[in-house]
């Protein structure tokens, strides 16, 4: 009976659009930092930490309003116990794993345990619980006793970030501080007893085994309040021990979580970038260092929302320092990519790089991602450029191809050369150019022959029509220009700017 | 075979077996030139067999090659330190010709022109542009990837000025592109030097033979202009 009801509702929860509706918006405000809101719950939260640690340090010296008292006391509490509930909750799907065990029981044609389900769940929820940043939690909950009210202040830590980052180097060193830290204890614990059995009966400031051990403790960590001192022979020569030991303890325990900051720092590092980046609209990802994506970095810092993603740690340092922003990492890994985020935002991806096999599979990594993202990729020659487009790269550069017209141009037609290469580098000489017409310009419903680009330096050379979405080469006089059409101009970089900014807009 | 036109490509490798490729398509006399015996016998497995193999670094076979005047040299070897030397050494006896230097990198490119170099290809100057373009002018690109594949429909076509041509003595002002179906974007008028001279600017220019004109149409306009002028001309 108990389980056909547990069956129900597990299925019920499953079939739910509601009910998944509902956690993942709890999911995407609670935990997804790459959703647009949740910096805002973030910053409620902080405020009201910042508020009540505040509020327990005022209330100290100062006598503080009742309704204060009461909203710090239970609103604020009751604020934090709701956040640590959701968090609970979104954790694990408890009604998923109700189904696995149950599917699993009819496959295997055994009794459902009702015993082992719980087990299971309660397992993965206590997963949760002691999480570091679970306890931090509910130590924030707990408004009993102001002292564990300042406690609050350490659940700021789960906003920045930094908690997390911290908890993860001291994860990667997890044997080694562990060692320390027995080696540790086993010192405070013998010279604790030592110096009890020594002078216990002598010193009148120790006066229990507690003192002796504090006692341990003050002198290994090279404190020494004073308050207890050794008065014999044999305390002094247990303090000199101790002490001695607690410095090359602590020394060493020291270059234990330097050496792992420094380890952890450039991952750190490259997070914050990825982190960043993801807040803007659209963005590129740049894949590859060589001498293409130094070219392109050179014509267009693409205002800065740009990330090159680069295999060699020793390129990407070098890129750093003259101020290019770039991580070390392999982008034709599918983890790598799916950091960024992909979903909410405008990506491209330019696969720069030299290797016709990595940029393919760059390629289908971020198809695969997502398809709304652009790729742009360099392919090595014609026969590469199927299999791009096979891959689904939106546009395919082919260098060698290029420079090879360009070449055979200079040979066959040096003047067209000239001009082309100004047009392709983008140099001043003639200046190509585009020119969108947007709803309140001067321009609309005026015909190219009235408008007289001839006069204004300009050569019209065609307009892309927004009805049609259809390119029109050298457009006849009579053509009336609308809202959305773009024309392609041609003219002195300043003829350009000034026909925007005078006839377009109407600046005059 | 007398006129046909006569390139020396030095350096064998994956871009300047394109470059030799399309130059033969062009009709070109092509001649291949390497210092690196491995890169000398992939020319000749791959057909040129009128490939040579010297020290580039060595004058004196450099001049033994016996260039002419009006042949073309395009400089394309992998090793850029020996581009630019081998430019700079091929500058000081071959002065009059045409040199065509392949660079891979903007520190080199503006080596190969110091060394005297007439022109400088950067491989990637271009196409990076292009990445530029394909964010910031998207319809531009259109146009502008039409002048850099093989299989345009607009592109750009330039016109020497025959004697007695329609155009020769004709102000530009006067002259009605739109008929023909093309753009004028510039001209050489050689009374004012070798300078090129952007349509735009809009200068009236006298066009006397000799001059060079710069169009950009759709193939056929282009073509058809072209036998307008040639037509025309004695």
């Amino acid at each position: 009976m108990v389980k056909k009801v547990i069956m129900k509702i597990a299925f019920g929860l499953y079939n739910s659009k509601n009910y998944i509706d509902t956690k993942k918006f709890f999911y995407n405000i609670l935990e997804n930092t790459n959703y647009p809101y949740k910096k805002f719950i973030d910053i409620f939260l902080i405020t009201l930490i910042i508020f009540s640690v505040g509020e327990a340090v005022y209330s100290i010296r100062h006598t503080v309003p009742q309704w204060l008292h009461i909203f710090d006391f239970y609103m604020i509490s009751m604020i934090f116990a709701i956040e640590y509930m959701l968090r609970l909750w979104i954790h694990s799907d408890i009604h998923k794993t109700i189904i696995k065990e149950y599917e699993k029981a009819q496959f295997l044609k055994a009794p459902l345990s009702v015993k082992e389900l719980f087990a299971k769940i309660l397992h993965e929820k206590w997963n949760y619980i002691k999480s570091p940043t679970a306890i931090v939690d509910l130590i924030a909950i707990m408004p009993l006793y102001r002292e564990l009210r300042i406690l609050r202040i350490f659940k700021l830590l789960r906003y920045t970030k930094s908690l997390n980052q911290f908890i993860d180097v001291f994860k990667t060193k997890k044997f080694e501080l562990m060692t320390l830290f027995l080696l540790l204890m086993f010192l405070i614990g013998t010279s604790g007893i030592a110096i009890y059995v020594a002078e216990g009966n002598i010193n009148k400031n120790i006066n229990s085994l507690f003192d002796a051990i504090y006692w341990a403790l003050i002198s290994v960590a090279t404190v020494g309040y004073g308050d207890i001192a050794p008065v014999t022979t044999i305390g002094r020569i247990i303090s000199m021990i101790i002490i001695v030991t607690g410095l090359v303890l602590i020394a060493f325990a020291t270059s234990v979580i330097v050496s792992a900051f420094l380890e952890k720092l450039v991952e750190i590092k490259d997070n914050r970038i990825i982190e960043s980046i993801n807040k803007e609209d659209s963005f590129v990802i740049i894949c590859g260092y060589g001498q293409m994506t130094k070219m392109l970095l050179r014509q267009n810092n693409f205002n800065n929302k740009y990330v090159v993603i680069e295999k060699d740690p020793e390129i990407t340092k070098q890129i750093t320092k003259e101020g290019f922003i770039a991580i070390t990492d392999d982008a034709s890994r599918y983890d790598v990519l799916s950091k960024f985020n992909v979903h909410h935002a405008n990506v491209s991806v330019l696969c720069l790089g030299s290797n016709d096999v990595e940029n393919i599979y760059i390629t289908l990594n971020a198809k695969s991602l997502s398809g709304g993202i652009r790729v742009i990729a360099r392919a090595s020659d014609e026969f590469m450029k199927k299999k791009f487009a096979l891959a689904g790269a939106d546009h395919i550069i082919i260098p060698n191809q290029m420079a090879n017209i360009m070449l055979l141009t200079s040979i066959n037609q040096p003047i067209v050369y000239n001009v082309m290469h100004a047009l392709l580098t983008g140099k001043n000489a003639a200046y190509l150019d585009e020119i969108r017409i947007l709803s309140h310009d001067k321009l609309i419903g005026k015909t190219v022959n009235s408008i007289g680009f001839k006069n204004k330096k300009l050569l019209l050379i065609g307009i892309h029509k927004a009805d049609s979405n259809e390119f029109i080469f050298n457009p006849v006089e009579s053509t009336i220009l609308e809202h959305n059409d773009i024309l392609l101009i041609m003219g002195l970089k300043i003829s350009v700017e000034y026909f925007v900014n005078i006839f377009q807009r109407g600046l005059k | 075979m007398k006129n046909k036109k006569r390139a020396w490509i030095f350096g064998y490798s994956k871009q300047s077996k394109a470059i030799s490729n399309s130059l033969i398509a062009d009709n070109f006399i092509v001649i291949i030139i390497e210092s690196n015996k491995k890169h000398f016998e992939d020319a000749l497995a791959d057909g040129y067999i009128n490939s040579i193999l010297i020290d580039v670094t060595e004058d004196l076979e450099l001049e033994k090659l016996a260039i002419e005047e009006k042949d073309w040299i395009i400089c394309a070897m992998e090793d850029e330190h020996l581009n630019v030397f081998l430019t700079l050494s091929l500058h000081s006896f071959c002065a009059k010709n045409e040199i065509i230097a392949i660079s891979h990198s903007i520190y080199a490119t503006k080596k190969l022109k110091m060394a005297g170099a007439d022109r400088v290809i950067d491989i990637y100057e271009v196409s990076a542009n292009r990445v530029h373009n394909i964010f910031e002018k998207p319809i531009a690109t259109k146009l502008l990837e039409n002048f850099i594949s093989t299989n345009h429909e607009i592109s750009f076509k330039e016109f020497v000025i025959a004697k007695k041509s329609f155009l020769d003595g004709k102000a530009i002002e006067d002259v009605d592109f739109d008929k023909f179906g093309v753009i004028f974007i510039g001209m050489v008028d050689k009374e004012l030097g070798d300078e090129f001279i952007f349509a735009a600017t809009n200068i009236n220019h006298k066009l006397d033979s000799g001059d060079i004109i710069i169009c950009i149409g759709k193939d056929n306009d282009l073509l058809r202009f072209k036998d307008y002028l040639d037509g025309d001309a004695v």
